[in-house]
């Protein structure tokens, strides 16, 4: 026993290790962590078992953590717990205990409403069931091909094929009708796994009526007309990525009714998970690049910018290359990059300033941090730069020990293992699946722009001494409109993904906010912000409910990329006409403290509201507008909606 | 002790979470607390990972029935072994 130890020592100690390293010393961890929980009570232990969960570990390792995890959890009143059904057309045990494991690792707080084996049909179709007793939020159809109804005979022609495929998914349709009506549900939809029976051969490709070709039809009909209620889960795309032959085993679908082998499970559990979390908002945003030997080969402060391995010439070279590829490709949907290096500042510079072959480029990088200090601190410095968590952070580091030391020190950020060889890069980022969405709008292709505009704008306000005649230089704009159809998704995104600037932190489904914007009782406004330099896209949202002569703000959310520009003020501004012209005497708003949301726990009382009460760390605001209101002072121009 | 039953009882140790388990042939699965037909799913995935074999489907759910018990058990994973 080594009694002077911190009884925490063995755990850290694990847990900052590659999956890979772990794996071998998991019975040791499962028995440290169980002698820590004797000591320390079982919602510690749990705790660590929580930051124990990786989808890279083997199912056994998992199961083992699920014995810590998945026993009462103890949560404060106030917490919003998700509410998901998992109903199968096979079984679902297994799959549920790995979905509520990993679910507990992203501290995501769940119940979870279990179908019985084969049943979802009825569970949903009738009233008054146990499912419609628990009213779940999401529910996640875990079907497959098995579960198809229509199959087309192997002579039948194109029409007939058609109209079997269009009668399918009418029926499929009418379930998600259901849910969504009924408990204005998200649904989590597999599609069809295409599976090995190619009766056909390769002619099945040409032929409507093989089952594979069929199943593939069935598959682009649910992507293109599914109502945007309904998320696609791929599970044909991850059999794909495992390899059909490898993804299933029949014996455990026959004698048991496992939808897929148990080496597929953690992978197939973990990729709902990654849904589940990209609707709550809470993928990653932000990739934090090594340099020597993750972007290119070698040491540039040793070999300089023209010695490097990179690009054409040798193998290696051409898989550092594909992986900056594969960043590039990030960036411009809107996954923002940055680079923390050990290095001299201007050594690490050359080879973006002066490699032809290199992809990513200086403007490429919204945050660019080398220096001699140690990673954590320089990572701690490029979330405050780019107005993010540390939770947002992905860091990629070809080195183990600096991956450790990120690990112990900086828990909350995400680190992959990555293999010595960089061929394998690609797939270590790509199969933890951070960064998962729900919907793609302009603003997700346009961020990487912002993000290097914000810094370009941190250089002129450095540059300027005075911080109003700097906002005056931006020539800002803003349009104000409700939510309707064409910003309906952006606006659902910003209320689930903000943390900071978030008065309440109340997440609504996108079906919750489509049901606001068309009530008559709710009002919303939306703020889209434009300056010289560009398009901010869509930054901020607020939820109004009518009650008599008081507008209560339910929701009021903004990007921190825009924070100290004077939108606040200038949202106050249009807030207070808005009310006016709805004929109410007071405007009230509710401060919930979170734990994320402490920037604006003066939010109300900055813009001029007087405190009408505190209950629990709530606090509530109001302000008479009665009387006139005089205008708060900002440099920003109203837009008409129509330009 | 033969080899393939130490191996087995570590694993058994392992998935049913006490250490105290010791393996004799004469054992069924009744014998055991907690093993239940999903516990049996997971100690099978966990013996063929551990043991590199594969069950046919004929055998995954034959260690439950009555006139089986850990001794045809060992021996039906020690053929597996062999065939390698």
């Amino acid at each position: 026993m080594t009694e002077q130890h911190q009884p925490t020592d063995a755990l850290v100690s694990h847990l900052q290790l590659d999956v890979s390293a772990q794996q071998p010393r998991f019975a040791q961890f499962i028995r440290d962590l169980k002698h820590f929980g004797k000591e320390e009570g079982p919602e510690s232990a749990r705790t660590w078992a929580c930051r124990a969960v990786n989808p890279r570990l083997d199912y056994s390792s998992l199961m083992k953590l699920s014995r810590f995890i998945l026993r009462e959890e103890v949560r404060p009143s106030s917490m919003r717990v998700l509410r998901l059904a998992i109903l199968g057309g096979a079984t679902t045990i297994q799959l549920r205990q790995l979905i509520e494991v990993f679910l507990a690792g992203e501290g995501i707080a769940a119940d979870i409403y279990e179908g019985d084996y084969g049943l979802f049909r009825q569970e949903i179709l009738t009233s008054g069931s146990q499912l419609d007793a628990f009213c779940p939020q999401f529910v996640f159809l875990a079907t497959g091909a098995r579960d198809v109804a229509r199959y087309p005979a192997i002579d039948a022609d194109l029409p007939t094929v058609e109209n079997l495929a269009a009668a399918e998914l009418a029926d499929w349709a009418q379930l998600w009708e259901t849910a969504h009506s009924r408990w204005n549900a998200t649904l989590i939809q597999n599609n069809f796994e295409t599976g090995l029976a190619r009766v056909l051969g390769h002619y099945s490709l040409r032929h409507p009526a093989a089952r594979t070709h069929y199943l593939g039809r069935l598959n682009r009909i649910l992507a293109e007309q599914a109502p945007s209620f309904v998320v696609l889960h791929d599970v044909n795309g991850l059999a794909a990525e495992a390899g059909a032959a490898n993804w299933f085993d029949p014996r455990f679908y026959h004698e048991f009714k496992m939808p897929c082998g148990a080496d597929s499970l953690p992978t197939y559990a973990h990729s709902v998970v990654s849904l589940l979390r990209a609707a709550l908002g809470r993928s990653k945003k932000v990739v934090v690049l090594d340099l020597d030997n993750t972007l290119w080969g070698g040491v540039v402060g040793d070999v300089g910018a023209g010695g490097i391995k990179l690009g054409l010439g040798s193998g290696e070279g051409e898989a550092f290359l594909a992986f900056q590829n594969y960043l590039k490709d990030l960036s411009s949907r809107g996954i923002v990059l940055a680079v923390c290096s050990k290095n001299d500042d201007a050594k690490a510079r050359e080879p973006f300033e002066r490699r032809e072959d290199m992809i990513l480029k200086m403007p490429d990088i919204a945050c660019f941090i080398a220096n001699w200090e140690n990673k954590a601190d320089n990572l701690r410095k490029i979330a405050e730069r780019l107005n993010v968590k540390l939770d947002s952070l992905v860091f990629v580091d070809d080195n183990p020990a600096e991956r450790a030391l990120v690990r112990r020190l900086l828990p909350e950020v995400a680190v992959p293992d990555m293999p010595d060889d960089p061929a394998g890069y690609l797939h270590a980022l790509a199969r933890h699946r951070y960064f998962e969405t729900t919907s793609f709008t302009r603003e997700d292709a346009a961020r990487s722009r912002y993000y290097a505009a914000d810094s370009r704008r941190q250089e002129l306000a450095a540059g300027t001494s005075d911080l109003s005649s700097f906002l005056k230089s931006l020539g800002m704009r803003i349009k104000v409109e409700p939510i309707h159809d064409l910003n309906i998704e952006r606006a659902t995104q910003l209320v689930n993904k903000s943390n900071q600037f978030n008065l309440t932190t109340r997440r609504y489904t996108l079906a919750e906010i489509r049901e606001i914007a068309s009530d008559p009782e709710w009002h919303t406004l939306t703020f889209s912000l434009r300056d010289s330099l560009g398009d901010n896209g869509l930054i901020s949202v607020i939820l109004l409910r009518k009650q008599g002569d008081t507008m209560s703000v339910d929701t009021w959310v903004m990007s921190c990329r825009v924070l100290q520009r004077g939108v606040e003020q200038f949202t106050r501004n249009e807030l207070v006409e808005f009310a006016n012209k709805e004929g109410c005497g007071w405007i009230r708003g509710t401060y919930l403290p979170t734990g994320k949301n402490g920037l604006v726990a003066n939010h109300y009382a900055d813009l001029g509201f007087e405190p009408s009460g505190a209950n629990d760390g709530q606090t509530f605001w109001r302000l008479a507008i009665a009387r006139d209101v005089p205008p708060l002072s900002h440099f920003i121009q109203r837009e008409s909606a129509h330009e | 002790m033969n080899d393939s039953r130490s191996a087995l009882q570590e694993i058994f140790r392992d998935v049913f979470d006490d250490p105290a388990i010791i393996l004799r042939d004469d054992m069924k699965s009744a014998d055991i607390a907690g093993w239940d037909s999903v516990m049996h799913i997971d100690l099978l995935i966990a013996v063929e990972r551990a043991m590199g074999i594969k069950f046919a489907t004929a055998e995954m759910s034959r260690l439950k029935e009555p006139d089986q018990n850990i001794g045809s058990f060992v021996r039906l994973i020690d053929s597996k072994r062999k065939m390698g």
